[in-house]
């Protein structure tokens, strides 16, 4: 089902989308047949509200979109990365508690700020 | 309509041949990778067996909403004249079910090879309720409901080749299996009944999920397990639908982890709970290698006998057994209601379970057909819509027995044949049906239960249970020990039924 507050990005729209974003992106990478992926899903909605206007949340299927997956060498899901000015900042794998994933965001974000 | 989104990703109709990368959660796409052709946008792209004209297409573009083969009902979106296999059908919850596809305009087909018929027969039991033949159940569908049904003569275990073949011939876009045996104290008679309930449970669903990857891969499977699988831990903790929720923490030595998508514990209650745990890992790990499609349902004691289509006829009614090894809690309450045996508690009666009527079961089932899961994945839900307590049942019973039906119902508590906490706390989590489903439960148990008062009370059914009375005591105990359990305590009713008045003021629900 496709009901969710977070963005969907595919091979299509991905680079305009993520890539070439203003704001930092955090990307869910997940597949329909993994469970933990599953779990994720109503987190990966309420990231979208937590960092609305800060960070652009989003997820991509790794079966419908392949052509990302492996640019980005995607090789567990759910793997998580977080994009700044068309970069791969930092990436985890495994499902993650909101809390942890919020953590991740702000603790990535804050160490590429300048000293 | 909770399913208006869905896409043909979901949909049984896709034709995903050859297109699809089997693979763990870990495990690297890179081998699939060296085909990909980058211009491509979506690699994806399928066919719909129902709809040959849209040729390759991007498999999320169309909604259920959007498409013409899905039809609106009030329990979603279904597809025009759904194909739907019902294993065990001559069973009492398959038997309700077909009928009641049937009458949504679904093509119902179905398969039997009447163990349970058979099964109650070597206990000496019957069941209550009379019920007809299959050759005369099929006939009265098509006279009385209009409904035909597909029905073929297969143990799906040991006539795998047949089923092979049926499945292949009639192609089903959703898969109902219901073909076990259901009775925990079946499997504990002695080694040949644990053996027999092991067996055909476990290895007739390990068969069938072969089957279903080499002949519909794409078919939707609504796998039956039970509540029982997960116990009834001390602790307290919730009792989660099957995977850990993301937000499910394990901490351990300074560190912590996301229990995210792991099954949770199952800590099964007899060797028959113990069969349906195996079926659970066996269907988890054939989504996993072959991209199967299944709701895991955890479904917990359903009473009744009521659904539109069942009471139209006698010759439609599905069976009832109160037997025990066949007769659930309530229905065997009622049972013993009716003809003045005190309903029996085991120990202390303070176990909690459960719950769900016949009919809301039916509608669970059919918005879960509604909404097949996703390629490979791998759902659980937990189907009840009420938890209580044995003692609560109890009085419940008791209540409308005296206050409606005018019969000196009493209670007595038993020795608990059983190896099991007779007093646990028990926090069981059922939102998903109502929330991502739309189910709201329809029937209240007084309501169902005033009805089974009902047909018991008619001159046949009665007389069929005062034939069987002596089958309804349990003398199968956990231990192996033989002998009929020993009364503990007949109950004071006036003071417990007032007590369970507060009860119900307090609500066990959630
Ligand atoms: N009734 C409940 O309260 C309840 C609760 C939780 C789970 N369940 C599960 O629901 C399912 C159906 O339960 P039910 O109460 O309708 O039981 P049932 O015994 O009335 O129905 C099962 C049907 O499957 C048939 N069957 C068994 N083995 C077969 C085989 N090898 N090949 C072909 N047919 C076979 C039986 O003959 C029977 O008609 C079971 O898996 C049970 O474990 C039932």
């Amino acid at each position: 089902m496709s009901d969710c507050e977070c963005l969907r990005f595919t091979d299509k729209n991905f680079n305009q989308e993520v890539l070439q974003s203003d704001l930092p992106v955090f990307v869910d990478f997940w597949g329909s047949w993994c469970p933990p992926c599953k779990t994720v899903e109503p987190i990966m909605d309420e990231l979208a509200k937590h960092f609305d206007g800060k960070v652009k949340v989003g997820k991509l299927n790794v079966d419908q979109n392949p052509a990302t997956r492996s640019l980005f060498n995607i090789s567990g899901a759910p793997t998580f990365i977080l994009f700044k000015d068309g970069q791969a900042l930092e990436r985890i794998v495994g499902a993650r508690s909101k809390k942890q994933l919020v953590l991740f965001i702000e603790k990535t974000l804050e160490s590429q700020q300048p000293e | 309509m909770h399913n208006a989104k869905c896409t043909c990703w979901n949909c049984p109709a896709i034709d995903l041949a050859g297109k699809v990368d089997f693979r763990a959660c870990g495990q690297s796409g890179k081998q699939f990778d060296k085909t990909l052709d980058s211009t491509q946008e979506t690699h994806i792209m399928a066919e719909c067996k129902r709809r040959p004209e849209l040729g390759l297409y991007d498999p999320m573009a169309i909604t259920f909403q959007e498409c013409p083969q899905w039809q609106e009902t009030p329990y979603g979106y279904i597809l025009k004249d759904m194909r739907v296999m019902i294993l065990g059908i001559d069973g009492y919850l398959g038997w309700t079910l077909a009928l009641w596809l049937g009458s949504l305009g679904c093509k119902v087909s179905g398969v039997d090879n009447y163990n349970r018929r058979n099964w109650v027969k070597e206990r000496g039991a019957h069941t209550i309720v009379p019920i007809s033949r299959m050759n005369q159940r099929l006939r009265a569908a098509k006279e009385i409901l209009d409904i035909d049904i597909d029905f073929r003569q297969i143990d799906i275990y040991t006539q795998r080749e047949r089923l092979k073949e049926f499945i292949d011939e009639v192609k089903p876009e959703s898969i109902i299996h219901y073909a076990e045996n259901p009775s925990p104290a079946f499997s504990m008679i002695d080694v040949e009944h644990a053996i027999e309930v092991q067996k055909n449970n476990v290895l007739g669903t390990l068969a069938l999920l072969f089957t279903i990857r080499d002949t519909v891969p794409e078919s939707a499977l609504l796998k039956l397990g039970t509540m029982g699988e997960y116990g009834t831990p001390l602790t307290g903790r919730p009792l989660f639908e099957g995977i850990f929720p993301a937000e499910a923490i394990l901490q351990w030595g300074g560190r912590e982890w996301s229990l995210g998508g792991e099954l949770t514990p199952r800590d099964p209650v007899s060797f028959y709970h113990v069969s349906k745990v195996q079926d659970t890992f066996n269907v988890y790990e054939a989504c996993k290698y072959w991209w199967l499609r299944s709701f895991d349902i955890m479904q917990g004691v359903i009473f009744g006998v009521h659904t539109d289509q069942v009471a139209a006829d006698p010759r439609l009614r599905t069976r009832l057994d109160i037997d025990e090894w066949f007769g659930t809690i309530i229905n065997r309450f009622v049972a013993q209601a009716v003809i003045g045996i005190p309903l029996t508690l085991y120990g202390l009666g303070k176990q909690i379970r459960g719950f769900i009527a016949l009919r809301d079961a039916m509608e669970c089932m059919t918005r879960l057909i509604c909404a097949p899961p996703e390629p490979g994945q791998y759902a659980v839900v937990n189907q009840i819509s009420g938890i209580h307590s044995a003692r609560q049942l109890a009085y419940t019973v008791a209540k409308i027995g005296r206050e409606y039906f005018n019969l000196p119902v009493q209670i007595q508590r038993v020795e608990n044949p059983r190896v099991e906490a007779d007093e646990h706390p028990f926090e069981a989590l059922y939102e998903k049906l109502p929330k991502r489903y739309g189910f709201k439960p329809k029937v209240t148990i007084d309501e169902e239960i005033t009805r089974m008062f009902e047909l018991f009370l008619t001159p046949e059914v009665k007389k069929r249970i005062e034939e069987r009375k002596q089958v309804i005591m349990p003398k199968t105990w956990w231990s192996g020990v033989k002998k009929e359990v020993e009364r503990l305590e007949l109950l004071d009713l006036k003071g417990e039924i007032e007590e369970d008045e507060r009860l119900r003021m307090f609500k066990v629900h959630r």
